[in-house]
């Protein structure tokens, strides 16, 4: 048993009364004296080369402070990696996507500002354009990039083992191939930006981002000015899911107004905007080839994913290889090959998201199912036999320290009643269970660590300065907790500057799952630096050993005798007085390969820890009209160890709904050519709480030693497994196995009706 | 044509009194008028909820609600809802029971709980998903959230979820 | 999301209402509870020059008993629809209807019902953003001449997915129109054009100020089904209001009105006829009549309003047979009523 004060108690988080009142800002809350609206004008066209664009009587209208185009910028292209500079902010020379941005203009109210955009005149200069990933491949494809021909964006090659030489060897193989259309964010915040420059030429800037690090390097590259003027400052963020990881280019035009007009300019996007010109999730087509053993081992697997990856490469080859690592972590594969293809279409751009590939994850579990029943094996053995276990390498070399995916599997299996229902429930009735892993962060160069200092002050309370950004998911009242925890405070005294370009270090951002692993470690590291000088300063006015002393609840004791004690405000004090320091510093780099690379060399240690996670969904179909009742989930995940149950179960409950109940049963894209027909949360079918079930949270602890006190990721996995359980759960109540997500309940009907004409 | 209109109002206990233009929204106004930013724009066509405001003890959408339509009547927004002695017990039912995730759905989904509270003080759950149904939450999945409203409404309490084992 | 500029017009009292309505005319909008008007407006769908509020025409908002017939006034919330006991005894179906209606907090409070039975047809390729529309060449409903929905169609189809309407129209409801120089009553049917262009028969100048629904007798049941992907804040795809008479273990007479399907709902006479003198049992005919009306709707719908056409034609037969089930047994429970 742990004898932690702060840390692992189920904690209100501390940023909450400041929602709850209505106080927190975000983005577009902010306002400053002579502030310009901004709003920016899109390509109505999917494919055109931009021939001339006049903006003289946008430029005349009373109000208009600026107009900017292509024209204004050094044309200069961005690429989150060296390989991937394929994108203007502001194009200059075509438009590769309906909806990318062309011009934009700050004036006096939003109002003028739109009537501004009716103003501009482009002409363009139609190309024909392509929408879907194979028929992009072709020799005959209209070429979206110069550089990438069959528009091939990136191609992740991975071959461990000989695959072939496994199907040869294996008892029986089968091949599938399952497909899913994009899915969206919807974060609960749409799209914000405001910009403004001081008198020295700092750009301030603020907008919802999952690292703002990560933002101020590209905005420091395309405006041409030093880093350490671009102040990306901390805001309170409306979600991100994957989706803010990087630059938008409405950060870039919002500084590029404010930087034209002397004067603080915001742009606020529209639900469309946010939809079609922020990211979305990737298209998949992706055939799995599967061959086993007697027992369901799985000797060979052979997986070829087509990604529609839309028309830039954004974190690309991070995309498109997190699918595959997430199945090599969860599962053992004897030999493996893996032939990722992110392929450039006319359609807007996309990213990382929470559930990764929906055809991916909820394919390989689907034919795992498949395989089971073939073999008359039950599918939570079939996992169990393939089950990651500590102490494992992947398949591209990482070691896994700590994994307790089977106990999330047995825990899930027997909290759910897998015995008692699996092969026994009535008709429309099923249940199923999907598996997942998920990485604690990967290399990322100069951001892949993260630095923080502690500040004590002379009332006793500190104040931590670290990199960590809070997208909604916790993260601030994670690092309040093991400040605390190692200051010897309450929660109460921690005050925390986080997430601003000018105070904090750098830190990788909270869109690799490394927050608390990576940003948490820092903390902890500089809580114990501030400790140390603390505890110095005191055992001199308490004549006892450094070692002697603890740290808890304000005061500073000897151990074994509590009343051998001195508040630590009158240490800090003592050393403030003293001229001592009483401040802490800390840094943390993850042991990870950093020769690892995501096309060139897929291979070593990937990062420091993985999660792994069971869901388990029982379901009951309506066969008239084929819609889904979900009457139970119970997700198990393996977090290492949990430093604040309260949040954790609200990621495990938020991440069913995303991935399972919106991502399995309503959630897609439609689309007419390049335009996608439902943009806004009125056609997009997100799941409201009368369609929740209710879910049951398991928290499973592995301990992970690297971890700080044993924790890593959590909340990602179980968006993942939740989508494999909802689909598993989905095939085994109509008795057909889907290979089409999300499962919408046309499909269903059209499955029963096959079903039905087969046994005829 | 920019001829603005008198409108007068009461907002969270205050008589208000500017001068608006005809298309401005409820949400407008209280958000760049009355600098009560609090309520929310989370897609402006009425189906997110984030804009949910109580008009004279009603949920309403500001979205969708021109303000010359509220002239003389009482808006109480989620800046209204703590008083003087604190938080309202909806609000620290939130916080307490981890019902804030992002936060940005919040303000609408205590407005709309509190509106559903003031009609009938111990509605079961169905109840409550019901009343909350037109307030989209992409982080929490809503157990969390109707945990807290349950848990001052009714006899259900606890944390029916169950949580570490 | 911005409106664009208008004038404002409140009006104190029906009689200036009307005035003014036929002051502006066609340049003017009428204003109940806005949760159509505005998005369509936000959407630059509809630029009127002028709004004309209803929110002082208190004289309009009213439930009443009248002749046999319930009487509903036009600017009547639906929350109030929702409390009324005789619509909760005697019309479950316009219950049920007003029910589904977006959520609580959107539309209940602000939505009329008048508002609701004129809200226009809904069309996946119109209503959109006006940036989106901006892409294309305008369609029909845009006053082009191009259909999105149906290659080649010369006219419009858009879709009306008013819940409430196929729930009246079943029960025979009729809307009472008011302009300066008078009043005219439409029967449902009559209000519903079938046009996508201009589905509503509501003239320049004139009001929705009323809804008339003739009580049911004795022996009569009614219901409403309707089908969406999600719970709330969400337009049926497909819908069926139905009204039976029983005697004496039979099936009298059966109306069958399919929504969300045509650019009206559309009234299924010869489904309806299916089921005359048949037992209340008759499961054959119950089928008929589902397959029938599926058989009626296919010719109409077409890929506008999200899911597919080919499940929206076959939920036409699963929600016509379970309204029919639920009219029937409400029939049956009410038969020895006085």
């Amino acid at each position: 048993m742990n004898d932690y004060s702060v840390i692992g108690k189920r904690m209100p988080r501390v940023d909450s009364r400041a929602k709850v009142t209505g106080e927190a800002k975000y983005t577009a809350d902010l306002k400053f004296p002579r502030m310009l609206v901004g709003k920016v004008l899109r390509s109505p066209l999917p494919h055109a080369r931009i021939l001339h664009i006049d903006t003289t009587r946008a430029r005349r209208l009373p109000g208009v402070k600026a107009v900017v185009t292509g024209e204004d910028t050094t044309g200069e292209k961005w690429g989150v990696f060296r390989y991937t500079r394929d994108q203007q902010f502001l194009p200059t020379d075509k438009v590769r996507y309906l909806g990318e941005e062309v011009a934009a203009v700050a004036a006096v109210d939003e109002d003028t500002a739109l009537e501004a955009l009716e103003l501009i005149k482009v002409d363009y200069e139609e190309l024909p354009a392509v929408f879907d990933p194979l028929e992009a491949m072709a020799p005959d494809a209209p070429r979206i990039h110069e550089d990438f021909p069959q528009n091939i964006n990136i191609h992740v090659a991975i071959h461990v083992g000989d695959v072939e030489e496994g199907f040869a060897k294996s008892y029986y193989v089968r091949e599938d191939t399952f497909r899913a259309p994009e899915e969206s964010y919807f974060q609960g915040e749409p799209y914000a930006v405001v910009a403004r420059f001081d008198l020295e030429g700092n750009l301030e800037i603020w907008m919802p981002n999952a690292g703002p690090h990560m933002k101020a390097k590209p905005l420091s590259n395309a405006l041409k000015i030093p880093l350490h003027k671009v102040h990306v400052r901390k805001i309170t963020i409306g979600g991100a899911f994957g989706g803010r990881s990087e630059i938008s280019p409405a950060d870039f035009i919002c500084a590029l107004l404010a930087q034209k007009t002397r004067r603080p300019v915001k742009i606020v996007y529209s639900r469309e905007e946010n939809t079609i010109a922020t990211r979305q999730g990737h298209a998949m087509i992706t055939t799995i080839k599967t061959g086993v053993d007697r027992q369901g081992r799985v000797i060979a697997r052979d997986v070829t994913c087509f990604m529609d990856g839309g028309a830039y490469s954004s974190t690309g080859p991070i995309a498109t290889s997190v699918p595959f690592l997430c199945m090599e972590q969860a599962y053992r594969m004897e030999n493996v090959r893996y032939n990722g293809y992110r392929i450039y279409t006319n359609k807007p751009v996309r990213g990382m998201i929470r559930v990764h590939g929906r055809a991916f994850a909820c394919g390989v579990d689907t034919q795992l199912d498949m395989i089971a029943e073939q073999l008359g094996i039950d599918p939570v053995e079939i996992r169990l036999r393939n089950a990651r276990e500590a102490g494992d390498y992947t398949n591209t070399r990482s070691y896994v320290t700590s994994c307790a995916m089977k106990e999330t599997i047995r825990r899930a299996a027997e909290r759910a009643g897998w015995k008692e229902k699996w092969g026994k429930l009535p008709p429309y009735r099923g249940i199923g269970i999907g598996c997942n892993s998920v990485q604690t962060g990967f290399p990322m160069g100069i951001r892949g660590g993260s630095q923080a200092f502690i500040k004590f002050n002379e009332d006793g309370g500190a104040t931590v300065i670290s990199g960590v950004v809070d997208n909604g998911q916790g993260n601030d009242n994670m690092l309040v907790q093991i400040a605390a925890e190692e200051l010897g405070l309450r929660p109460e005294d921690i005050q925390l500057v986080t997430a601003d370009t000018e105070v904090t270090p750098l830190d990788p951002g909270a869109y690799s799952q490394v927050s608390t692993f990576i940003g948490g470690q820092a903390v902890k590291l500089a809580a114990q630096d501030a400790r140390r000088k603390l505890l110095e300063i005191a055992s001199e006015a308490l004549e006892a050993h450094v070692d002697d002393l603890v740290a808890r609840d304000r005061m500073i004791f000897v151990k074994g005798s509590p009343q051998k004690a001195i508040p630590i405000k009158k240490v800090v004090r003592m050393g403030l007085a003293r001229g001592k320091s009483v401040s802490g510093e800390g840094a943390y780099w993850p042991k990870v390969d950093p020769k690892r690379e995501w096309v060139t060399n897929p291979f070593g240690q990937m990062c420091e820890a993985f999660s792994f996670g069971t869901t388990i969904a029982e379901v009951e179909v309506d066969p008239e009209t084929g819609k889904v009742k979900v009457l139970q989930v119970v997700a198990a995940q393996d977090v290492g160890f949990a430093l604040n149950p309260l949040v954790l179960e609200g990621q495990f409950q938020g991440a069913v709904a995303m991935g399972g109940q919106g991502g399995m049963l309503t959630e897609y894209h439609f689309w007419d050519q390049g335009r996608v027909m439902n943009p806004t949360q009125l056609e997009y079918k997100l799941p409201l709480a009368p369609d929740m079930p209710p879910i049951e949270t398991i928290i499973v602890e592995s301990h992970d030693p690297n971890g700080p006190y044993g924790a890593k990721e959590a909340g990602m996995s179980i968006a993942m497994s939740a989508a494999q359980a909802y689909s598993a759960a989905v095939s085994n109540a109509i008795g057909v196995y889907m290979k089409e997500f999300p499962i919408t309940p046309d499909k269903i009907l059209q499955a029963l009706r096959s079903k039905r004409e087969d046994k005829e | 044509m920019k001829r603005r209109l008198p409108l007068m109002l009461t907002v969270n206990g205050e008589e208000v009194e500017l001068f608006v233009e005809p298309h401005w929204t409820l949400l407008e106004v209280l958000r760049d008028e009355l600098d009560l930013t609090g309520t929310k724009e989370g897609c402006g066509e009425g189906v997110c909820g984030a804009c949910t405001v109580l008009v004279d003890g009603k949920p309403v959408r500001a979205c969708l609600t021109l303000a010359l339509e509220v002239s003389g009547r009482e808006v109480i927004t989620v800046e209204g809802l703590a008083g003087a002695e604190g938080l309202d017990p909806l609000q620290e039912a939130f916080v307490e029971h981890g019902a804030v995730q992002c936060g940005f759905c919040t303000p609408g989904m205590l407005m709309a709980a509190k509106a559903l509270l003031l009609e009938e003080p111990a509605p079961d759950e169905e109840r409550i998903r019901r009343a909350i149904s037109g307030n989209i939450c992409r982080c929490t999945g809503y157990t969390k959230i109707v945990e807290a409203i349950a848990s001052i409404s009714g006899p259900a309490k606890g944390n029916p979820a169950g949580g570490k084992s | 999301m911005r409106l664009p500029r208008f004038q404002y017009l409140e009006p104190k009292d029906l009689c200036e209402a009307l005035h003014l309505l036929e002051l502006h005319g066609e340049e003017c909008r009428i204003l109940a509870g806005g949760t159509d008007l505005l998005v369509r407006m936000k959407q630059r769908l509809l630029r009127p020059s002028w709004i004309l509020s209803l929110k002082n025409l208190h004289e309009l908002d009213y439930i009443r008993n009248e002749d046999g017939a319930l009487c509903i006034g036009g600017r009547t919330p639906l929350a109030r629809v929702l409390s009324s006991p005789v619509v909760a005894e005697k019309i479950p179906a316009l219950r049920e209807a007003v029910q589904s209606i977006g959520a609580p907090t959107i539309q209940h409070y602000r939505g009329t019902l008048g508002g609701n039975l004129c809200q226009d047809t809904r069309c996946l390729h119109h209503n959109q953003s006006a940036f989106w529309r901006s892409t294309k060449q305008p369609c029909h409903k845009a006053g082009g001449r191009i259909c999105y929905a149906r290659e080649g169609s010369d006219r419009c189809r858009s879709t009306h997915q008013s819940d409430a309407a196929p729930a009246l129209m079943a029960l025979e409801a009729r809307v009472v129109l008011s302009r300066k120089e008078g009043t005219r009553i439409l029967s449902l049917e009559d209000f519903y054009t079938t046009r996508g262009e201009t589905p509503l028969a509501i003239e320049r100048g004139e009001i929705l100020t009323e809804i008339q629904i003739p009580l049911p007798s004795s022996g009569s049941g009614n219901a409403y089904r309707r089908i969406a992907y999600r719970s709330a804040v969400d337009f049926p795809i497909a819908s069926a209001g139905v009204s039976v008479q029983v005697r004496k273990g039979r099936i009298q007479r059966a109306k069958i009105v399919v929504g969300s399907i045509a650019s009206a709902p559309l009234p299924l006479a010869q489904a309806g006829a299916c089921l005359q003198g048949r037992p209340l049992d008759d499961e054959d005919a119950l089928e008929r009549a589902a397959q029938v009306s599926m058989d009626h709707a296919s010719a109409f719908a077409v890929d506008n309003v999200g899911s597919t056409v080919e499940y929206r034609i076959r939920m036409v037969s699963v929600l016509v047979k379970r309204a029919l089930k639920e009219a029937l047994h409400r029939a049956q429970s009410r038969e020895d009523e006085p």
